[in-house]
């Protein structure tokens, strides 16, 4: 039954050659505007480039078809559901990407004097606006171009606040066991050393680890809230007092704020700053990798020190500053990721002060739902309410031979791309499940049934397709082990 | 609403096979005192996707833009043409919507793609490998001067006056919070001396960051840079901030690069105010263990069929965690595909093509200059800097070419404050047509 | 599994053979099948000095990195350069070919343990 979702037959798939294994004619070159002049060169005469790079110069019928069969080896969410659990794969608005090709967004240069901008600045302007008061705290920066580069971005505020009080000794950033990588790889770059929490029983913070490892030495506390094991602190009030009557301050990573957006603020519970992943929350899409983007909002003890430029309101025009006294400087080359942030505004400014509560509100009803239909089925570590996302395990499934990944790989077989696998790390076999607020009920049950019949097939013994799995696409199981071993990152054509 | 599939009744049913009463009874864990009141937020009330085009086109109308002026901006953002084919490819929603490819048998799309673009970026600028993409010019320079510290295990990096100021203030805050020192060599005035940097590389320099062709256009040689790193054991880091260049000159990696780093805009991407571009990044061979971001790797399925993961992922903060070679994660992936595509769309010969009427435009541009106003010495390559007499006749010039839509170049002075107001940062395109270079020059005779 | 009855051990994984005053260091079997199939080897610099329990290598598999401590203390005064083209070695011949480094040792070690205790350590 649930192969009615599956992913298709292979009628219609190609098998695509590399551009490069594609006859190399160099068809004639694509006809370009401007000034023909080959006389031009001579004063370059001595630093032409003497063999050509090697890019195979192809037709636009031949390059279009290229890159459509490559799209269609692909999963994305308008071609299905999308589950993985921190990544928040919601739909994308396809009215996005009208309006960030209007001219006048689109191709603006970032030199161009301010008053020629004024239109782009007023967006910019209304959504770090709007980033403040959803997270409640109202001072924001665009700059950061990702989630982790946002929390770069916050630690490096963090250090400039302790050492503008002279706490130069403050170097410590404490990271729970289960918190994102980016969290002590971001801690690292910003000159930090991390310490570990130890996640209590439940998978929360455990306070007594937090009030041990706290000192005058620790700048912060990096949390994520929800926690990556999809269940809120609920103690979130404690841990921030705790963690402020040491002197340190309270980083939130705002990977989950899918779960809270519109029903709480951050900054009300104490968070110091967060970073929104816009890619996640407000519905930007992932590109295969990105481009995302990290705004990072602070309260007012970290104002003085946001990075520049940014954009401040004055006297009813806009302008960008680009000095400031205590600011922690640039980290990016321009005002942020500007296309990213404006289709984050258009989402913002769909759901409005009436309905935004909405988004969290459907996302956490799927989560919940989604554990309540698979919990007798699936090894649940933490029970209890869940918010955005829930968290199974392959306990139950070990003891017929099959594990998180054989399950990921016949969703696939069944027409789902799989959750995400092996994280939150403190938990085995871990399968995290999201599904925001984009998906019917008809889909979700779906997956669930897809699950359930996963599950049964293991407890009758009949694996076999779990671990052949997935055998629909047009590739099965990849060797990432020799890829690893002798990497081969580029195409040579003389060998392979 | 139109983003929220459910209807009331598949809510009720949902609360029903949870136990629960209400949606609020799943916001239970969340003490009562942080709930909101549904509206309480101070943000604008819902609007029509009609609403927002409209508030949207408004915005976008108030604007200036490439399609309303001619652009002869630089200064790492240039207006390149771009082929419709590009946008159309990126809009697919297999790969617009997709995730980063961690599930590779239904991401082979992505990663094939990706494959693509390591290979032309590794072509383009000479290197033996590059990765899947940074942020931007200027954190991938950044990257580069710390991926540089751990190959070498020397923490003395030397940055070059000449690199554009805005790298050159990302990589010294990136680096501000380490040990060790972050040197800026002063320059000449709008050019770069290799010879003249080479003098400061010694024992304790873990590279040294040259912008090729320099933020002024400067066209040089490495030679005395690569001698020197040699000598001393450095290593050369080589940025840029137009790909297209290496269609017409001598790529980095020709000249001894050991890092070769810089934006892909140039390629296929709109100016956007800056962004979403894509920083590149490539190396040799015997570094790609250092390297920082994300990489594709060929290998076999398991019928033997040629398919392409993610490798090398050891490196990444998601298992290395605090000792990771970057904190990065989202990268710029679309970017990836639209440089692919666009380098397929021209290839060898559509690429120095584009170069050559980029840089003959300038070349017009310079051969007539009016008496008043000079241009830097020296090869360059599309962009150079125009001095004027004083600051009052660069103003003259400046409100004139506006009035006549043209944007006419950068005030120096706003990249590198403290330099006198009578120079500006010009650059030209194959977008810049005879008459639009005829125009300037009239300007610039009457005006300056 | 094995466990050779001729080497000694550490709890951390590392295995030791002492020939005079030669010491070959590699990972157990143990180890390398906690760890999966090994695709890197990062192998210390000959000449380098090692103090007892200091991470001196790193051994990577597709998902997961190890670092090795030097279980004695002393001189690296050779690597097991087969390993850059191989890595796999510490999968399939861990107490053989799998080897990582040769050390002079200058008497400091780690708490090391015979055989039995080693196998009694990973029951525990």
């Amino acid at each position: 039954m649930t192969n009615a979702n599956a992913s298709g037959t292979r009628g219609l798939m190609h098998e695509e050659p590399l551009l490069f294994e594609r006859a190399h004619r160099n068809a004639e070159a694509i006809a370009l505007p401007g000034i023909a002049d080959d006389t031009a060169d001579a004063t370059l005469a001595d630093f032409l480039r003497r063999t050509p790079a090697g890019i195979p110069g192809l037709s636009e019928p031949e390059v279009v078809r290229h890159f459509v069969r490559l799209s269609q080896w692909n999963h994305g969410i308008e071609t299905g559901f999308y589950p993985l659990g921190s990544c928040t794969m919601k739909y994308n608005p396809r009215v996005h990407e009208h309006l960030v090709r209007l001219p006048g967004l689109a191709d603006v240069h970032p030199e161009q004097p301010e008053d020629t901008v004024q239109g782009l600045l007023a967006l910019l302007y209304r959504l770090q606006q709007a980033l403040g008061e959803i997270s409640g705290l109202p001072h924001v920066t665009l700059q950061p171009a990702a989630g982790a580069h946002g929390e770069l971005t916050g630690i490096m505020m963090i250090r400039a606040w302790h050492d503008s009080r002279g706490d130069h000794q403050r170097r410590i950033v404490l990271v729970p066991d289960s918190a994102h990588g980016t969290n002590p790889a971001s801690a690292a770059l910003a000159g930090m050393r991390t310490v570990e929490l130890k996640s209590a029983a439940n998978g929360q913070i455990d306070l007594d680890e937090l009030s041990a490892k706290l000192s005058d030495e620790v700048a912060a506390l990096m949390l994520t809230n929800p926690n990556t094991t999809g269940h809120f602190e609920s103690r979130i009030a404690d841990i921030c007092a705790r963690v402020h009557e040491a002197g340190a301050l309270v980083y939130g990573d705002g990977a989950n704020l899918n779960a809270l957006v519109g029903k709480a603020r951050p900054g009300d519970m104490g968070i110091d700053c967060l970073h929104i992943n816009v890619h996640k929350t407000f519905s930007t899409p992932h590109g295969g990798g990105g481009p995302g983007a990290g705004p990072v909002a602070v309260n007012d003890t970290l104002a003085p020190f946001l990075p520049v430029p940014r954009i401040e309101a004055r006297d009813g025009h806009f302008v960008i500053v680009r000095e400031d006294e205590h600011s922690i400087g640039p980290v990016f080359g321009a005002l942020g990721q500007v296309g990213v942030l404006l289709r984050a505004l258009a989402y913002i400014m769909a759901f409005g002060r009436e309905h935004l509560h909405r988004i969290a509100e459907d996302a956490v009803l799927n989560a919940n739902y989604i554990l309540h239909r698979l919990k007798d089925a699936y090894h649940v570590p933490f029970p209890g309410l869940c918010k955005h996302e829930c968290l199974l395990t392959d306990k139950l499934q070990n003891r017929h031979g099959i594990k998180t990944l054989d399950i990921a790989k016949r969703l696939i077989d069944l027409g789902f791309h799989p959750m995400t696998v092996y994280f939150p790390l403190i938990v085995h076999g871990a399968m995290l499940i999201e599904p925001t607020e984009s998906e019917s009920k008809q889909t979700i049950d779906a997956f669930c049934d897809a699950m359930l019949e996963i599950a049964e097939s293991c407890a009758k013994g009949d694996i076999e397709a779990l671990q052949q799995a997935p055998m629909l696409p047009i590739r099965t199981r990849l060797d990432e082990t020799s890829a690893a071993r002798r990497p081969r990152l580029v195409w040579k054509d003389d060998r392979n | 609403m139109r983003f929220l599939p459910h209807t009331d009744e598949d809510r009720r049913q949902m609360l029903e096979t949870i136990g629960v009463s209400s949606v609020d009874a799943l916001f239970a864990d969340i003490p009562e005192r942080f709930h909101l009141q549904p509206g309480s937020l101070k943000l604008p009330p819902a609007a029509s996707e009609a609403a927002i085009v409209r508030s949207f086109r408004q915005a976008a109308e108030a604007n200036r833009h490439a399609g309303n002026t001619r652009c002869f901006l630089g200064g790492g953002t240039y207006h390149h043409f771009i082929p419709a084919a590009i946008d159309y490819v990126i809009l697919r929603g297999e790969f617009l919507t997709a995730y980063t490819p961690y599930q590779p048998e239904i991401s082979q799309g992505t990663l094939q793609a990706l494959f693509e673009f390591q290979t032309m970026i590794a072509r383009l600028t000479g290197m033996d490998v590059a990765n899947a993409s940074m942020y931007d010019a200027a954190t991938a320079t950044a990257e580069a001067a710390l991926m540089a510290r751990r190959i070498t295990r020397r923490d003395k990096v030397l940055l070059a006056g000449s690199v554009n100021p805005r790298y050159r203030a990302v990589t010294r805050n990136y680096l501000s919070r380490l040990d060790g020192d972050c040197d800026i060599l002063a320059t000449p005035p709008f050019t770069t001396d290799a010879e003249a940097l080479a003098q400061h590389i010694d024992a304790r320099t873990a590279c040294v960051i040259v912008q090729y062709p320099d933020f002024y256009g400067t066209v040089y040689s490495l030679a005395p840079l690569r001698a020197a790193c040699d000598t001393h054991g450095a290593l050369l880091v080589v940025c840029f901030s137009d790909a297209t260049a290496f269609g017409l000159i001598e790529a980095p990696g020709a000249m001894g690069a050991d890092i070769v780093v810089g934006s892909g805009q140039a390629l296929g991407i709109p100016m956007g105010f800056g962004g979403p571009h894509i920083g590149l990044f490539a190396c040799r061979q015997r570094f790609v263990r250092q390297m920082p971001g994300r990489v594709c790797g060929m290998t076999e399925d398991r019928h033997g069929k040629r398919g392409f993961v993610l490798t090398l992922s050891t490196r990444e903060q998601h298992i290395r965690r605090e000792k990771a070679t970057s904190n990065i994660c989202s990268n710029q992936g679309l970017m990836c595909t639209a440089n692919a595509c666009y380098l397929a769309l021209l290839g060898d010969a559509g690429l120095r093509e584009v170069a050559a009427r980029s840089h003959a435009a300038l070349a017009r541009l310079v051969q007539s200059l009016p008496a008043g106003v000079q241009a830097a010495a020296g090869p360059r390559y599309h962009e150079t800097v125009l001095s004027f007499a004083d600051q009052q006749a660069r103003e003259r010039f400046l409100t004139a070419a506006r009035a006549a839509d043209i944007f006419a170049g950068i005030p120096l002075e706003h990249l590198e404050p403290g330099l006198p107001a009578r120079h500006l940062l010009v650059a030209t395109t194959e977008m810049i047509e005879q008459a639009d270079v005829d125009e300037y020059l009239a300007l610039l005779e009457q005006y300056a | 599994m094995t466990i050779p009855a001729d080497l000694k051990y550490t709890k951390e994984h590392e295995w030791v053979r002492i020939d005079g005053d030669t010491a070959t260091i590699g990972i157990t079997d143990h180890a390398q099948e906690a760890l999966g199939d090994i695709v890197f080897v990062e192998l210390p610099e000959v000449g380098r000095q090692l103090s007892p329990g200091e991470a001196f290598a790193v051994v990577e598999s597709v998902k997961a990195v190890s670092d090795v401590y030097a279980p004695v203390g002393g001189e690296v005064i050779e690597v097991n350069n087969l390993l850059e083209s191989e890595p796999e070695k510490v999968n399939t011949d861990a107490y053989g070919e799998g080897w990582i480094a040769k050390v002079r040792m200058n008497g400091d070690t780690v708490e090391l343990l015979d055989e039995a205790t080693y196998t009694t350590y990973l029951e525990e």
